[in-house]
């Protein structure tokens, strides 16, 4: 069956992924890709890097995270929920379905702040 | 002296769950305002979900009283039947102390309703049932008798335990009542479109199948917020499909009617009818990917069988 549409994966190419790098001059990381099912290891890794990591602020830059699925969205909003007090999240700049899934399931998280 | 205990030979269940028929306003307001008005005066919190016509009508003769019914418009909130249950009659039942009888007005079904739509309104009106076995609300589920056709009629004396044939008089058993076979006659087989773009996907694609829905969305006159959804709802459904869905579906995407659907069958089959139509707690883990789509879409249609499973949805441009 034909389909009508370009991608930018080719056929049998490489798969999505979830590059991580930390961030300079702040405690965090930068991430890029895409969360959904074949990422949602590197991303479980990440949050939970996030976690156990020191104390106070700790930053998602996610501007070049091009998707994150509502079990990605999960996860982030369960780390959240196990952050000692004090702690939060920073999410910058998400893509709109994250910011949408955590609006919809975990409305006025305290840990989590979503900056543009 | 003689002392007489009370001992009901079974316990009836505290949810109740009527039809009320209307011909008329005045109908309309003798069977509704005095349910809000009684809930009102037992201190029951009360709800009116209603088409907006309905809801002007209602909070007029409601008068100062509208300001204590939490009231909805029905078209907006409950556009899509199913995320009538999670996101309008759970969620305002959910948020009240528990035990409390609740009492709400449910409107789902009102003329103008498409051939598209009345099957998952049909479905949705007997899932109720189930959705609210043992607890102590009473959802009034208004007809418009005058307008709708008869076999909506007719369906709704099976999908309500009780009916109430017109205005202010009283409700009486309905003979009809058969839920289950509703959502089973309405589990109707979804027909392929015939120029859909159409992929099929597996584990390793499922990033290629939501831009290729994007992709297409796009092209069919998409943009913003509902391109977003139409992503985020494809997503769910094919992991889904991944997941527990046999490993593999095929997507289509095409427009209809000014309308872009979106489509994912694979070889799973639907066991647990409520899929979808349960509000998550904050603490669950997964199991929201269905519930997101419902609430994300226009319409969605479920059809589940020993072939597998086809699950269609409706985005707006």
């Amino acid at each position: 069956m034909g389909s009508r549409h370009r991608t930018p994966y080719g056929p049998g190419g490489p798969g999505p992924s979830l590059t991580v790098r930390p961030l300079e001059g702040c405690r965090g990381i930068r991430a890029a890709g895409e969360v959904g099912l074949a990422t949602h290891m590197i991303w479980e890794r990440v949050l939970e890097q996030a976690v156990r990591e020191g104390e106070g602020v700790y930053y998602l830059e996610l501007s070049e995270v091009t998707f994150v699925d509502v079990a990605g969205a999960g996860a982030l909003a369960a780390a959240a929920g196990r952050l000692g007090a004090g702690r939060r999240l920073v999410v910058r700049r998400p893509p709109p379905a994250l910011r949408r899934v955590l609006e919809t399931f975990w409305p006025g998280l305290p840990t989590i702040e979503v900056t543009t | 002296m003689r002392t007489t205990t009370a001992t009901p030979d079974v316990t009836p269940d505290p949810f109740v769950h009527p039809a009320l028929f209307y011909r008329s306003d005045r109908e309309y307001l003798d069977g509704t305002v005095p349910f809000v008005r009684e809930g009102l005066a037992a201190g029951e919190p009360v709800a009116a979900a209603v088409p907006g016509d309905r809801l002007r009508l209602l909070r007029d003769a409601l008068g100062a009283d509208a300001r204590r019914v939490r009231l909805l418009d029905m078209r907006e909130a409950g556009r899509n039947p199913g995320r009538i249950i999670p996101g309008v009659l759970r969620a305002f039942a959910d948020a009240q102390p528990a035990g409390q009888r609740v009492r709400i007005i449910g409107e789902p079904v009102w003329a103008g309703r498409s051939a598209s739509e009345y099957p998952a309104c049909v479905q949705h009106e007997a899932l109720i049932n189930a959705a609210f076995r043992g607890r102590t609300v009473t959802i009034l589920c208004p007809y418009d008798a005058a307008r709708l056709p008869g076999h909506v009629l007719e369906d709704a004396h099976a999908t309500h335990p009780t009916v109430i044939p017109g205005g202010s008089r009283p409700a009486r058993h309905s003979e009809a009542y058969a839920p289950d076979a509703i959502v089973a006659r309405y589990n109707e087989p979804l027909p392929l479109a015939p120029d859909a773009m159409t992929f099929p996907f597996v584990a390793d694609s499922l990033p290629e199948a939501r831009h290729a829905a994007t992709d297409e969305g796009r092209r069919l006159g998409l943009t913003g917020t509902v391109l977003d959804d139409l992503a985020l709802a494809t997503a769910e459904l094919t992991t889904n499909s991944v997941l527990h869905g046999g490993g593999s579906g095929v997507l289509r995407v095409w427009g209809e009617d000014g309308r872009v659907l979106c489509e994912v069958r694979d070889a799973g089959r639907f066991t647990d009818p409520l899929a979808g139509r349960r509000p998550a707690s904050r603490d669950q883990r997964g199991g929201r990917g269905l519930l997101m789509v419902n609430l994300l879409a226009d319409l969605v249609r479920v059809h589940t069988g020993d072939e597998g499973t086809t699950i269609r949805c409706w985005f707006s441009r």
